[in-house]
């Protein structure tokens, strides 16, 4: 699925595509865009997917789920995704976990697409594009701004009403990530319980990684309303936003505004 | 020993009184609203240094037949003093400052160019964000 806008107001190029099983934003807002960076950019999530997917039998996920790959022979990307995602589980105190139980299949999905994100974002810039932001179903890299105005304004999806955003952020370098449960139903589950979280809406998280701030909200959500935004006061270089059922929001002192 | 500030400022009312809407129909009503800075005393952080919070609060003063309401609404906080320490970020990383922005939930129709959400695999979602894209154009 592709689908491109025509230009003729902005510069640059805006391009949809679907990959990872989300639909994948591209806006570039620079004067000249060397299409080849974007194809690049579209090559590479590609290849993410078929590498990471837990719903291609033939990814080297599904391989080391199913023990016919060892970790020592999996791609070194691979390797170092899997580091990393304990490196979070570690950093979370155990709310972003792989595994929805220990000897479970592993799911690294909730740290490959920031990752990626973050890779197709440095792609961009080597590349030279200084005004970009690519969105991942909902979760985003932005740079420079939106040509011709003069950041980027990133709204935050109203929990409660589809038509609504909740909050609006400008900004000209940053990622932004969501985790809630109005799109797929509970999908986000508290280790310690077993249980999907209540009391809770949506949890956004910015700061300078989108694997990082994908990561915390989706554990600030299994948190749950309590220590989840409790947990967000003590973070470093990374500003959150709660939403909760009480529509109530509680956002760090540093979480931008508009 | 270092977890000096353990109060979580999270709650935003004060103290609200609920107003009772049938005895504000028949008389004359008369709303002041006032919105003040309010400086906590600075108090010392262990070794890390000194620490200062200041709230905004929102006083609404309500007369109805003489008898008056008094609401407050805690709107802003803000830290203007940190521990004078080196290491700044060590101290906030260790104790955790649990201070957080409270405010009510709203729908706002902003011009954006891009929105943030919990993932949904629909099509229907691609549209939306595609809806985003050209709404923005035309802004």
């Amino acid at each position: 699925m592709t689908m491109t806008t025509a230009t003729e107001t902005f510069p640059g190029i805006r391009r949809v595509e679907h990959v990872m099983g989300m639909p994948i934003v591209l806006d570039i807002r620079d004067d000249e865009v060397d299409e080849v960076v974007v194809e690049k950019m579209f090559e590479w999530l590609g290849w993410v997917d078929a590498t990471f997917s837990t719903y291609k039998p033939d990814s080297e996920i599904s391989r080391l789920n199913r023990g016919e790959l060892l970790f020592e022979e999996a791609h070194g990307e691979v390797r170092g995704v899997l580091s990393r995602c304990e490196a979070l589980r570690v950093a979370t105190d155990g709310y972003f976990d792989v595994r929805r139980a220990s000897g479970e299949p592993i799911d690294p999905s909730g740290l490959v697409k920031g990752w990626a994100v973050d890779r197709a974002a440095l792609l961009l810039e080597n590349g030279g594009v200084r005004n970009y932001a690519v969105s991942a179903g909902g979760d985003m890299r932005l740079r420079g701004r939106a040509v011709p105005e003069l950041s980027w304004r990133v709204g935050i999806q109203h929990p409660l009403d589809r038509t609504a955003v909740a909050k609006v952020i400008e900004t000209t370098e940053l990622a932004v990530a969501t985790s809630g449960a109005y799109a797929r139903g509970d999908h986000v589950w508290n280790p310690r319980t077993g249980q999907s979280p209540r009391g809770i809406l949506s949890v956004t998280v910015v700061g300078p990684k989108l694997e990082v701030a994908d990561a915390f909200a989706t554990a600030v959500f299994a948190m749950g309303p309590d220590l989840g935004p409790r947990w967000t006061a003590s973070l470093r270089d990374y500003e959150a936003m709660t939403i909760l059922a009480d529509q109530t929001i509680l956002a760090t002192g540093g979480f931008p505004d508009d | 020993m270092r977890k000096i500030i353990t109060t979580v400022l999270t709650v935003a009312t004060l103290a609200l009184p609920i107003v009772d809407a049938n005895a504000a129909t028949k008389a004359a009503k008369k709303k002041i609203v006032v919105t003040k800075k309010f400086a906590g005393s600075v108090a010392s952080v262990d070794r890390w240094g000194n620490l200062q919070v200041t709230i905004v609060v929102r006083k609404t003063t309500t007369a109805v037949n003489g008898k008056k309401k008094v609401t407050r609404k805690l709107t802003g906080l803000s830290v203007p003093t940190y521990p004078n320490h080196t290491d700044r970020s060590v101290y906030i990383n260790q104790n955790a400052l649990p201070i957080l922005k409270s405010e009510a939930l709203q729908r706002q129709s902003a011009s954006i160019n891009l929105v943030s959400g919990a993932t949904d695999t629909s099509y229907a979602f691609a549209q939306s964000l595609q809806a985003a894209i050209l709404k923005a154009k035309r802004a």
